[in-house]
């Protein structure tokens, strides 16, 4: 009984796909659905792209076409467009401050110090990461303020009243946010502490330099804080805005930590606690490593406006970039009014610094967002 | 850091030795209370040196510590105050005055940055393309460019290049923009016509709170829905109208009209206000937006769709299913944005309009050396708006927040 019915297996072969119908794919369908999908969204769109085509030719021959690229003083903007000659006049005081051109080099070592420890931060391998970039960041501050100031390494010396431009704008940041990381850290620890004196501290601390404006803060740091050393201890003026942006800080930050400290599960605690451990060998070997992960997107956010902030420095008159482009716009031999340049190429700076920044916070939250993906 | 150990190592080397258990340092309670102790005296030394630093500077520098400058004659002109100030006025005054005009861009900054910010936020989710990266243009260039340098900008950049007096842009002839700032018609209410329709005004709105909790008891009763929005509208219009007629319109529109180099009559907003208003509406809006679309975004799409499927208008579900769920988490977020506009608009400084911290932290700080009665006071008067707002969004909260069962 054999069965004797043979044939060749049927493949199976599926009728080839028919195309999507020409209404639903391809760019005109694409412009049907998200330009023109209703009367009112027609006319809505019409509106803008009748406003943009009338805005957008004159902004660009503004900026490009019609500009003035070359010269080296205001005779040279002949045409109606841009004076961008303004801007490349004065770009070494927007970036460098006063700071003697022959000595540029440890201004730009100094940034390349930080970005160097950024990014080895990042690239380290995970086992001994923070273990290595924690240190490096710490000391980096006090490497650049070495280096920029020069009497410790025996270079020669530069007076803070010469530091300026964008650079400082960047370093004063970055350095205020390093010494306030510890800071903020202990801030954020008191704060949850049981220990009721030390979380009422914390608290009042915490509160006191988040609910002050900045800018207050800068008068006291510019105003109270002299008065604050003994009689005839000169504090240099650098040194009091920085001692001011680490204690602004430290109070942000330790929010942040708080809400790091809160997203790690308690059975990380109890783990912690079943091993053994001390309370700083938990909190520094096994709570921090997370706190810093699940935090980052945070400190970036915090640091973004920390470096908008740093323009402020402005109105207690520390050369940062604004106050060096509202000096070159007073300058005589510049009086052609070439504010909008400036504005554009000092908001340009900021936003393309800003905007990346909160790209990577954005990347960083999306990476550790393991669980809620879709 | 730690080498492997048999369970038994570990035992042994991690039981507490008898003595070293019952030592007092190692009582979790004594220990906690050694420590505050410690940072206690420590922050008392630091109070107590700060503070003696502080009065032996202040008596080598020779200036008398104390509230008592306050009553002394200011002796400068405030370029924009709210109520009537001279020069012979008090510091105490100008402390008012700085007040005063701080609370006035504070209040027109959070009312435009709420509107921006809602309409940027809600455009985020429109199916229109272009509608859609307006938002996200819109959210992202005013978010990234510190405030200070968009405050300068508007001030000296786009305010400046406005015509003069003389070729005033207008609005049929009520309405002029001009590099001295903006004028605006003003309306002069006459005699006792004018209370009355003011009275009547006070009434509408508090009849409409009464409307709309009558409104929501008949609907949990007995089901049926009331036009609340549109009879409030017309009532907050409305009966002032009514109230207006009845009395003969007892109101006189004032026109600003040019005279010399300058305008009579009239409203006029000084430039160092539009650039301030302008400016934290524009920078706060941003950031108001982004909460609106993240609260838009933190609800379910289940929720749109169990709306739907129950067969609920497109507009009810907006209203009634997003919207309040959406605000869960946009309050929060208005809460620090109000506040960080309050805090930003010191900034004021820049561009030397007279708030609170620069008319008396900065000038009057200057005249008198009283650094730490001035910042002091600003200070306080900066943590009481900023906890008023506080307190008033989470009133708010309060509201919309979910009720725990």
């Amino acid at each position: 009984m054999s069965n004797t019915f043979k044939s060749d297996p049927i493949e199976f072969k599926p009728t080839a796909a028919l195309p999507a119908p020409k209404s639903t794919v391809g760019p005109i369908a694409w412009v049907r659905e998200n330009l023109f999908p209703s009367i009112s969204n027609t006319l809505i769109t019409l509106f803008i792209v009748f406003i943009l085509i009338s805005l957008i030719p004159g902004v660009i021959d503004w900026m490009f076409i019609s500009a003035n690229w070359s010269g080296t003083n205001q005779e040279a903007c002949v045409s109606d467009g841009a004076c961008w000659v303004f801007v490349k006049a004065w770009s070494q005081q927007f970036f460098y401050g006063s700071y003697p051109t022959d000595q540029l080099w440890r201004v730009n070592l100094s940034l390349i110090l930080l970005f160097a420890v950024i990014i080895l931060s990042f690239t380290l391998p995970a086992s001994f990461r923070l273990r290595v970039s924690i240190p490096l960041f710490l000391v980096l501050p006090f490497v650049c303020i070495a280096i920029l100031d020069g009497r410790l390494v025996g270079l020669d010396f530069v007076n803070t009243d010469l530091w300026g431009g964008f650079s400082l704008n960047v370093l004063m940041a970055a350095a205020a946010i390093i010494v306030a990381f510890p800071f903020s850290f202990l801030w954020a620890l008191g704060r949850r502490s049981n220990m009721p004196l030390a979380r009422s501290i914390s608290v009042i601390f915490i509160e006191f330099f988040r609910g002050v404006p900045v800018l207050a803060l800068f008068f006291m740091g510019s105003v109270m804080l002299p008065l604050f050393f003994a009689e005839g201890t000169q504090v240099d003026k650098l040194v009091r805005v920085w001692i001011v942006l680490i204690f602004f800080m430290s109070g942000y930050m330790a929010e942040v930590f708080r809400g790091g400290f809160q997203a790690i599960p308690s059975g990380q605690y109890e783990a912690a606690d079943s091993v053994g451990l001390s309370y700083w060998q938990k909190t520094l070997l096994i709570i921090l490593p997370q706190v810093i992960k699940v935090s980052m997107p945070n400190i970036l956010a915090t640091f973004v406006m920390l470096f908008k902030n740093t323009v402020f420095l402005l109105i207690i008159g520390i050369p940062e970039v604004l106050q060096l482009l509202l000096t070159a716009l007073s300058n005589s031999n510049w009086l052609g009014g070439h504010a909008v340049e400036g504005y554009v190429f000092v908001g340009v700076i900021f936003w393309v610094c800003c905007f990346s920044m909160s790209l990577l916070s954005n990347k960083i939250e999306r990476d550790l967002d393991t669980d809620k993906r879709d | 850091m730690f080498k492997q150990k048999t369970t038994e190592q570990i035992k042994a080397a991690t039981r507490p030795t008898d003595t070293a258990a019952h030592a007092f340092y190692n009582n979790p309670k004594y220990r906690a209370l050694i420590y505050q102790i410690l940072l206690v005296t420590g922050l008392l030394y630091f109070f107590y040196t700060i503070i003696s630093n502080t009065l032996g500077n202040l008596e080598a520098a020779g200036i008398k510590s104390g509230f008592g400058f306050l009553s002394n004659a200011a002796g400068y002109d405030v370029l924009m105050s709210l109520i009537p100030f001279e020069s012979t006025n008090s510091y105490m005054r100008v402390f008012i005055v700085g007040f005063l005009n701080t609370i006035l861009v504070s209040a027109l900054g959070i009312f435009f940055a709420t509107i921006l910010g809602f309409i940027f936020g809600v455009m985020y989710f429109s199916k229109n393309w272009l509608i859609k990266k307006l938002s996200v243009i819109y959210v992202e260039t005013f978010r990234n460019i510190p405030l200070l340098l968009q405050i300068l900008f508007w001030y000296s950049a786009v305010l400046a290049s406005l015509p003069g007096v003389r070729d005033s842009l207008s609005l049929g002839e009520a309405v002029f923009l001009s590099i001295r700032g903006l004028v605006i018609p003003k309306l002069i209410g006459q005699g006792g016509g004018s209370t009355f329709v003011y009275i009547v005004l006070v009434l509408a709105i508090i009849g409409i709170f009464i409307l709309r909790s009558w409104a929501k008891k008949r609907q949990d009763a007995t089901g049926q829905q009331f036009p609340v929005f549109y009879t409030s509208i017309a009532m907050i219009l409305g009966l002032p109208f009514v109230a207006a007629l009845l009395t003969g319109f007892p109101f006189v529109i004032e026109y600003p009209v040019l005279k010399g180099f300058g305008f009579n009559g009239g409203i006029t907003v000084i430039p160092e206000l539009m650039a301030l208003t302008l400016s934290l509406s524009i920078y706060t809006g941003a950031f108001i937006a982004e909460a609106v679309r993240a609260g838009i975004q933190a609800v379910p799409h289940g929720q749109t769709e169990a709306a739907r499927s129950i067969g609920m208008k497109e507009k009810k579900i907006m209203s009634l299913i997003v919207v309040p769920q959406a605000m869960r988490v946009i309050v929060p977020l208005l809460n620090s944005e109000y506040q960080s506009l309050v805090k930003n608009s010191t900034l004021a400084a820049a561009i030397a309009y007279p708030d609170l911290f620069n008319v008396f932290v900065g000038t009057a700080l200057n005249q008198t050396g009283q650094a730490i009665e001035t910042i002091f006071m600003a200070i306080i008067v900066y943590f009481a708006v900023n906890m008023l707002i506080s307190f008033i969004m989470n009133r708010f909260n309060g509201n919309v927040e979910l009720v725990g069962r």
